[in-house]
């Protein structure tokens, strides 16, 4: 999470908003963000639809599994990776979709 | 006024991550360097430095997500924990790109798994990497494994970013510290350069 309070300037410079979501309460996330320094909203999903909707719970236990999920401005899943992120992965898809045009407001997701 | 998309990257995680951190490389890889002419280390043709002494081995950290880290390491003679290891590191813990908030940060993190009691011995500003630099000397003890450790800790700048530069040495509770190896990192800093803009400068 801290890679991601790190580059907050360039997913600002690429359009790009960043959210965590986890199963924790409220509570946990509140010391555990600010123990970070972390800046960016973390959603607590205790009922956890939103790791349902795109299969991040972890069958049988009430934890998510280590995801990254892109969504462009239409609402479309652009990337999914597993595991730890790529932050220099993530960049350069960012970069890439920003270039596109996908993210910007102004033209409705077209070049 | 700037307009921001609708985009969303959503994380989901699972709270093992609180208490993730990387990992010591249990393979051998090739290593991306090559000796000078003039006794420095060109690594990956981004870097050059001083590289130490022979006795130092090779330390890499696994690399996430692209990130280089790496150092050298020593034994040294005395019981255990006796050991030396110092590091360049990409990103060194914390978000800050201003010194002293970075400090701060850093060190709620920094040999957080060994539950020292730490004070700081000396601070203060310094240049490195062709600019100003924030150096931190500390001592951590562990009266309980009844040992110490003291570590030098060096935030320089990479464009925007901040960079880290630390040494570690660990000793028993007794034991004495060899200062002619932080000597060895100061050179090793001291003679750090970027050889090219980083990614990050890139995008």
């Amino acid at each position: 999470m801290e890679g991601h309070e790190r580059n907050l300037y360039l997913y600002e410079r690429f359009n790009a908003r960043v959210l965590g979501v986890t199963r924790d309460d409220v509570i946990t996330l509140k010391y555990w963000a600010k123990n970070l320094d972390l800046t960016f909203p973390i959603l607590s999903n205790i009922t956890s639809f939103l790791g349902v909707s795109v299969d991040a719970q972890v069958e049988g236990r009430a934890i998510f599994s280590r995801r990254t999920i892109i969504i462009d401005k239409t609402g479309i899943i652009r990337y999914v990776r597993d595991g730890s992120p790529n932050f220099r992965d993530i960049l350069l898809f960012l970069k890439k979709l920003n270039q596109e045009g996908r993210l910007d407001p102004t033209t409705g997701g077209k070049p | 006024m700037k307009r921001i998309s609708l985009l969303l990257m959503c994380l989901f995680l699972v709270m093992a991550w609180l208490s993730g951190c990387a990992t010591f490389e249990t393979e051998k890889k090739a290593v991306p360097y090559r000796l000078t002419a003039q006794g420095t280390v060109v690594w990956e043709d981004e870097f050059e430095f001083l590289p130490p002494p022979p006795d130092w081995k090779l330390l890499r950290v696994e690399e996430e997500g692209g990130d280089i880290n790496f150092g050298f390491t020593r034994s040294d003679p005395g019981g255990f924990p006796s050991m030396t290891s110092f590091a360049y590191d990409e990103e060194p813990f914390g978000c800050s790109t201003k010194f002293e908030d970075r400090e701060k940060e850093f060190f709620k993190r920094f040999l957080f798994n060994a539950i020292l009691d730490f004070r700081i011995l000396e601070k203060r500003k310094a240049q490195a990497l062709g600019g100003e630099s924030l150096e931190v000397v500390v001592e951590g003890k562990d009266p309980v494994k009844k040992e110490k450790v003291r570590a030098k800790v060096v935030f320089g700048k990479r464009a925007e970013r901040i960079v880290g530069f630390y040494i570690t040495q660990w000793r028993p509770i007794d034991g004495t510290y060899d200062l002619s190896a932080f000597e060895v990192f100061d050179k090793f800093v001291k003679s750090f350069k970027f050889l090219k803009k980083s990614f990050y400068e890139t995008l």
